[in-house]
Parts: C-alpha cells; structure tokens; sequence
C-alpha cells in the first residue's frame, strides 16, 4: 500500500496548461494548408487538429486526476489526515472540476467535428476549428483555482512523512509542551524542533528505531488542547487521527511538573475526553520530567485522579525524564514489549483455525520456529581452534589492524590493477619453493601425471600383482575342446537355421508383391510343365492329367491336328482346320492416308492446309513466348525516372 | 560470528567460496573485497586460499569438504588441483572425484561426522566420501529436494534447512545427523540455504540481504558468538520471528 506521495507530477496552471496544449498541437500537427486543396483535405486537416487537440486535453488532465489519490482506496489514517489537511470536499471538488473539464472539452471537440464535417471552404473550416479551439480553451481557463489548489496539495503531500498505518508503530501524544518531540529526539534520530513554547510541532513527525531486530516507528503528534472535537484546530485534528487511526501502542506524556502550562487535573481530563479513542489499542501514561516533579510528590487528591486513570487495568504508568534519559530506554522497550505481545497474539489467534491448528502461512511460520533437536546421545564435537578464541576482533578503524588483501589491493592501485600472489600463502616443506615455476608439459608429456613422488613404487607394485596373476593362471584361455557329439549337434543346427532362413526368404520373395496386383491363385497361369513337374516330383502318374488338360486348352491349331491322331478320347470336333478357314475367310481391313481422308481432290487438300496453317499461327506465335517465359524489359535510366526534379524542365523525365 | 557480504552484487556467499574448519576457498574475483571478508575474520587461524575450479569460479557449489578432506570434481585441472594442494594443509586429503553429478557442492551436504548426499550419487563416488572425509554418508532429501548441498548448512553445531521442511522431517535429520536444527532463510527469504551461506564451527558468512531476524536465526542455531543457542529461537527470538516472517 502507498505510504507516501512524492511522485505525483507537477500540476501546471491554467495557462501554462494551455501553453502546453495548445503548442503541442502546434508542433505535432502538420501546418500547410491551401485554398486549392481538395475541400475533403482541408476538412480532414482541420478535423485533426480539433480532435488531436481534445485529446491532448483530457490526456493530460486524466493524468493529473490519476495520480491523486484516490480518497475511498487510501488507508483511513491517510483519508482522515488528507481531510485535516486539505478539506477532502475541497479536494474531490478540484479533482471534479478537472473532470468535468475534460468530459466538455470532449464535447465541444465532438461537436465541432461534426460541423467542420459540412465546412464549405478553407476560411469556414479555419474559422471553426478557431471556434473550437477557443471554447477549449475558454473552459481550461475556469480551471484557474482548482489547478492551483492541486498544485499546493501536490506539494504539501510530497512533503507529509511516509507513515506506514499497519507497521509496529508508537504514537506519542499528550498536551503541549509536555516533552513529546524531546522524548521522539531521544530515541530516534528524527531530528525534531524542541522549542520551550506550546505547539512547536505542527504536523506528524516519525522517528524509526530499532528494538529487538525489528524496525519501529513513533509518531510525534501537536499537543492536544482539552476542548471538544469540533473546536479543535488542523493541528490538534492530526494529532487526533493519528491516534484514533493507527493500530499502535499510545503514549499519553504528562508533566505533572506543570512547567508546560497546564495543570495535572486539565491533563488528566484531556485524557479521559480523548479515552474513546484508545479502544483495542496499548496505552500507556507516560509522566514526563521526573527530575522535575514524581507522582509521589502530586497532593492527595490529585494522586486519587491519576489512580483513577490506571484502574481499568489496561493502563501502565511509566516514568521518564528526557534531561536526565532517566527511564527513556525503559519506557521505550517497555511499549514496544507490549506492543509486540498483543500483535503476536492477534497474529497467532488469526491463522488459526476453529480447531486450534495453525493453517496456511502460520503453519509455514511454526515451522521455522521449531528447533528439532537430536534424539540419540551422541555429542559432536565441535573443532575450534585455539586461535579463534584468542584472536582480537577485526576493527576496521583500528591503525594496528591487521593487514588485509583489500588493504593490499588499495596501495597497489586499486582493483583491476592489482595482482595479487597466488603462491605467497603457499605451505610447503621449504619457502623458498614458493615461486618455482613447473612446467605443464615436458618432453610430450604431462608433468601431473608424474607428480606423485611414489609412482615408480607404485608402478611396480601394479606390475608384479599383474605377474602374480599371470602367473597364477588368472588371465588364462579356460574353454576346453567340446566333443565331437557336440560339434556334429552344431553342425547340424547350424545347417538347420540356414535351410529355414532360406525358406523364409523364398516365402518372403513369393509374397512380395514389389508394386504387382494382387492375383487371386484361381486366376494366375500356371504352366503344364509346372504342374507335370511337382506331380512327378511326388510320385504320381501325369500322362492322363497332362492330355486331359491338353485337350481343354485351345492350344495351337497345327500342333492340335497332330494330337487329334493321337488322342483317342478326344472331344468331337465338327470340321478339322476350322480355325485357319474362319481366319483365311476374314478380309483385311487395308490401311488408308489419313491425308486424304474426307477429301475429295487434291485443291481441297491444300486449301484445307493453309487455313489449318492460318489457325495454328496465333497459337504457334503464343508458344515461343508465354508468361512463365523469362522476360528483359527495355531498361530506362535511372536518372530520367527517379529522383527529385532539378531547376531543369519537367518534360524530360 | 556471522557476517554478511557480497561476492560482486551476488548474495549467494555459499556459491563463491566454500568454509570448513581447517580451510577456506574463495573464488578469485575482480577485487579482493569478498576475500578480505574472510581474511578478517580467520587470518592466521586457518588458510584461505584463492582457487577456480575447471576455470570458474563457483567454487563453492564444485567442491565439497569438511576438516578432513576435500572433494573436487573431475573437471578440475591439474594445475588448479596442485594449487589446492599447495594451499591447503597436508593433514587435508584431497580428492578428485569422477561423478556424473559433478556439481559437489550441490550433492554433498557435510560436517566433520557426517554427509547427506544427493539419492543418485554414484556407489563408488559414496565410498570415497567416507573415506575422504571421513563421515558417515546418508543418501536423503530435504524436503523433497534432492540437492542436499544447496538446501542445508550443516556445521558440527547446528543446521539450517530449507524453510518448507515439515517439523517431523527436521526432527528425523537431526536425529540423524545429532545436531540442532531449524527451518530458515537467508538473503531475505531465499530458500537456497546451503547456496545463500558458509559456514563452520566459529563463523558464518552470509550474503549481504540477510536480515537482522535471518542472521539471528544463523547465529543462535550455530553458536556463533558467546551465548547463542538455538533454544533462542524459539524463546527470546519467536517475537521478532512471527513479527517479520508473518
């Protein structure tokens, strides 16, 4: 959530907003125009320059608008503060105003738009867009003191301190002139004005500190004056905000010393008046200058008031003296205790659920706070050495401090100019070995892999355990000879895997169709000869099946003739030779000139060629050259085609 | 003692050096203020020794080692592996390692006694850790995070893991490795424990986000400075701890 608003832009006044708009159109927007031009190009010209116009307008008021903030999203603290500060009716009127502005300044842009849509001329176009412009400016002129408002705001608020509503916050409140910005001084470094007359401080001061490795802040409010809420001035109203609005612990400062001006009694009134405020939250009243006067110095009657205060129980009396910083730590550290207890505890009853399990980040944060510690009894020793409990503590401003490689580094030029050694913290047997140099490769070979002072040691330690179980047989071919059993079984597997790899193949080459049709077997020739040949080769008689199928096939007729003499049981035939008669009987259709075909004389034949000729010479003309034809176009110059024209004639080009 | 510091605007102090209780190695930066860290506060007490390895300089996330030893990966070269040896106390062993998961200091998660390793690591990679370092190895995960190295800081006094760890995992690590042990961040919330910081049995470095409740946190669990105890955590610190991590 925003804190704080030091970004807001500068608002600029009227005029100078106009200035902006008015010469931003000027610059963007191009500036010829003629009489001469087509009326439909001066009408869009002028339209531009209306609308770019508006647009600049309400662009840059919606900016302003936006970057205020927004009343109803801020934190109550910062609204109620805002209002105290500059009248949040004022405010949202401003920013109003601005967007009323803008949703005329539309207007008038659209309206003028509409008219320059039947502009019959340069002048009247020109004369409407001025119209136009005028009435924009007209309304950003009526912006005059709203601008100005925002402008003071703007500066004000980037100066407010950014108080952070929902930190671990302590607001310290009391009467004028009790000590409140002494006792902010002292445990901070806010650097607040303490000056001896009622209401030194005017607005919120925030001081941070740290306590318990968490960051702070107190807020130093204006004195409070004890009169009702509607007679209270800007200053005290803050003070009554900050108090009524931040989830903190409250420091009420009294002085019952009454060197601030007011009585006990007054102050002790302005508390219980102002004590409807403090609900749900940490109070504390803290006395002031016990230097000065202690509560067991105050008469009878006013004691039985103070203790008045504290009976609810929830109120603690805490004592300090800002002279003397006699119990400032301690009223200090005592708020912010307190302060953290109630927020862990809401914390804690917040992210747990119904059944009193800790859910979500909670869960997370349980976690981390556990320590799981060891069950077993081992104890690790822990290796520190002597020298670290006796070293002093590096001190960076000490003279005699130790020499450091950064301090090296800054004699010797600095970084990136100094090289430090990286041999100088060498441990070797002798320091003067430090800066030998050893090669990295000698005589082809890598001096590392020759490093190790015991590798001819080694080396023959290696090769006599590898003799050794040479010699033991450990290396040895161990596979003795198979019987010959074996081998024939190994033979014949062998022959048995071959033969059935090459059946597959076969099967394999038969089933292939390689891009064939798929023949039903009914349908496929199969020789004769075939047949014969696998009927004999299983043993059977083929001479009846072999004539029988003869006989069925028409077969050559010259062939059929003589084993017609042959074959008894052939079928009847009604003449011998019929086949050569019927082909004999036949004509031979003659082959005729296609030239001469439906023509009757030889005129007609060469008449029909020409025009035959005549029709074909477009076309044959087309086919040299078509559109997918690779085709040169006269070049031209460039100079006569391209380019600005000189002082020269035109006509040239 | 815990101190916070930057190796070249990088928080991650754990991946630019690596601290055990017999050596320190830190990469070679740009200018020696990240060295200097360590020179002031372990001068003369044990040697620091500038190094790369296989030329980079992330040294803390290649090497693994405690007082006994030291692991580099096996693309660490010879020249870098005999400055080490130059450097580093004869008593140390150093071991280069052939292992696929060559990013040691991600893998291996050590004190002087014991090693949480990676679950993949190699059978013989596991056997040299023992007797290189002379430890104890365990094959887990810290809250279902294989990288041990980068989830944990572990010295003989305490451990830190990654801050999702569920409480009945800590107490089964640390019954296991028989040191304290809490759920934390470093560099302001950074899960990376093991990466985010070194650390041994007297000081921890830390990188320079670190908040003041982090480096409390730190310093209770590893006893750094007079005092500390990781019972702190949750007494004297559970204030400062719900205020700033909830």
């Amino acid at each position: 959530m925003k804190t704080q608003w030091k970004d807001i832009p500068v608002v600029p006044t009227s005029q100078e907003f106009l200035d902006i708009v008015l010469s931003r159109t000027q610059r963007r927007l191009p500036t010829q125009i003629r009489a001469g031009f087509k009326i439909s190009r001066i009408r869009a010209f002028y339209t531009r320059k209306v609308k770019y116009t508006a647009e600049t307008f309400s662009e840059r008021l919606s900016a302003t608008i936006d970057a205020f903030p927004r009343l109803q999203d801020i934190h109550p603290f910062h609204r109620d503060l805002l209002n105290t500060l500059y009248d949040a009716d004022h405010f949202r009127i401003a920013l109003g105003q601005l967007s009323t502005a803008k949703s005329l300044i539309e207007a008038v842009s659209r309206d003028y738009v509409r008219l320059l849509k039947y502009g019959q001329s340069l002048f009247q176009c020109k004369q409407l867009k001025r119209a136009a412009l005028g009435r924009m400016a007209t309304i950003c002129k009526r912006l005059k003191d709203p601008l100005v408002y925002l402008e003071q705001v703007r500066q004000h608020l980037g100066r407010l301190p950014a108080i952070d509503p929902n930190t671990r916050t302590l607001v310290i409140c009391g009467y004028p002139n009790v000590g409140k910005s002494s006792f902010l001084r002292s445990i901070s470094r806010a650097d607040v004005d303490v000056q001896p007359y009622a209401f030194t401080t005017k607005s919120l001061f925030v001081g941070h500190f740290d306590y318990k490795m968490l960051r702070f802040q107190a807020i130093d409010t204006p004195g409070v004056l004890d009169h009702p809420l509607e007679e209270m001035n800007t200053i005290e109203h803050q003070s009554i905000c900050a108090i009524a609005h931040l989830r903190a612990a409250v420091l009420y400062f009294m002085d019952l010393s009454e060197q601030c001006g007011y009585s006990v009694s007054s102050q002790i009134s302005l508390f219980n008046s102002i004590k409807p405020l403090f609900a749900n939250k940490l109070v504390f009243i803290v006395i002031n200058k016990i230097d000065l006067a202690r509560p067991e110095d105050l008469d009878a009657a006013t004691q039985e008031q103070l203790q008045g205060m504290l009976k609810s129980g929830e109120v603690e009396l805490l004592q300090l003296s800002c002279t003397t910083t006699e119990g400032v730590m301690g009223v200090r550290n005592a708020a912010c205790d307190r302060l953290l207890a109630a927020r862990n505890a809401e914390k804690l009853k917040a992210g747990t659920n119904s059944s009193g399990e800790p859910t979500g980040r909670l869960g997370d944060l349980l976690r981390r706070i556990h320590v799981a510690q060891p069950l077993g009894g081992v104890v690790r020793e822990a290796s520190i050495p002597e020298a670290v409990l006796k070293m002093k503590k590096y001190d960076p401003n000490d003279p005699d401090r130790p020499k450091l490689e950064r301090d090296l580094e800054e004699e010797e030029g600095g970084a990136g100019v100094y090289n430090y050694n990286m041999r100088k913290n060498y441990i070797l047997d002798n320091p003067d070995w430090k800066e030998d140099r050893i090669p990295e490769v000698f005589d082809g070979k890598n001096v590392y892999d020759f490093i190790d002072p015991d590798i001819e040691a080694k080396l023959a330690a290696l090769e006599a355990e590898e003799e050794k179980l040479e010699a033991e047989g450990f290396y040895d071919e161990s596979d003795d000879l198979e019987d010959a059993e074996e081998a024939d079984i190994r033979y014949k597997a062998e022959l048995i895997r071959e033969k059935r790899q090459l059946i597959r193949n076969e099967a394999k080459m038969r089933k292939s169709l390689k891009n064939r049709a798929i023949i039903p077997r009914g349908a496929k020739a199969k020789k004769l000869s075939e047949m014969e040949a696998h009927l004999g080769s299983l043993g059977y008689d083929t001479s009846n099946v072999a004539t029988r199928a003869r006989s069925q096939s028409r077969g050559r007729s010259l062939a059929r003739g003589r084993l017609e003499g042959v074959d008894g049981d052939a079928m009847e035939i009604d003449t011998p030779k019929a086949a050569l008669e019927r082909a004999k009987s036949r004509a031979r259709s003659q082959s005729t000139n296609r030239r001469t075909d439906g023509v009757t004389n030889e005129a007609a034949r060469s008449q029909a060629e020409r025009l035959a000729k005549l029709s074909q010479k477009k076309m044959n003309r087309m086919a040299r050259q078509g559109e997918a034809d690779r085709h040169q176009t006269g070049s031209l110059t460039k100079h006569l085609v391209a380019g600005k024209r000189g002082i020269g004639k035109t006509n040239r080009r | 003692m815990a101190v916070r510091a930057q190796f070249e605007n990088s928080n991650e102090v754990g991946v630019f050096a690596t601290l055990t209780n017999a050596y320190a190695i830190v990469a070679v930066g740009a200018s020696e203020n990240f060295y200097s860290v360590f020179e002031a506060e372990l001068q003369d007490v044990i040697p620091i020794c500038h190094a790369t390895i296989a030329g980079t300089r992330i040294v803390g996330r290649l090497t693994a080692g405690n007082k006994k030893g030291l692991l580099v990966p096996t693309t660490t070269t010879d020249q870098e592996l005999q400055h080490l040896r130059n450097s580093i106390p004869d008593a140390v062993k150093i071991q280069r390692i052939e292992e696929r998961l060559s990013a040691l200091g991600n893998v291996i998660c050590c004190n002087d006694h014991v090693a949480l390793v990676h679950p993949d690591i190699e059978r013989e990679t596991e056997e040299i850790i023992a007797d290189v370092l002379g430890v104890e190895v365990f094959r887990q995960t810290i809250a279902d995070n294989v990288l041990t190295g980068s989830y944990m800081a572990l010295s003989n006094q305490g451990g830190i893991v990654h801050p999702k760890t569920s409480i009945q995992d800590q107490d089964e690590l640390s019954s296991l490795l028989q040191v304290p042990l809490v759920a934390g961040s470093v560099n302001r919330g950074s899960a990376v424990v093991g990466a985010g910081m070194v650390v041994n049995d007297w000081m921890a470095v830390t990188g320079l986000d670190t908040t003041a409740t982090e480096l409390s946190v730190v310093e209770s669990v590893f006893r750094l400075g007079e005092g500390n105890g990781p019972s702190a955590i949750n007494t004297t610190h559970k204030d400062a701890m719900v205020e700033s991590f909830y």
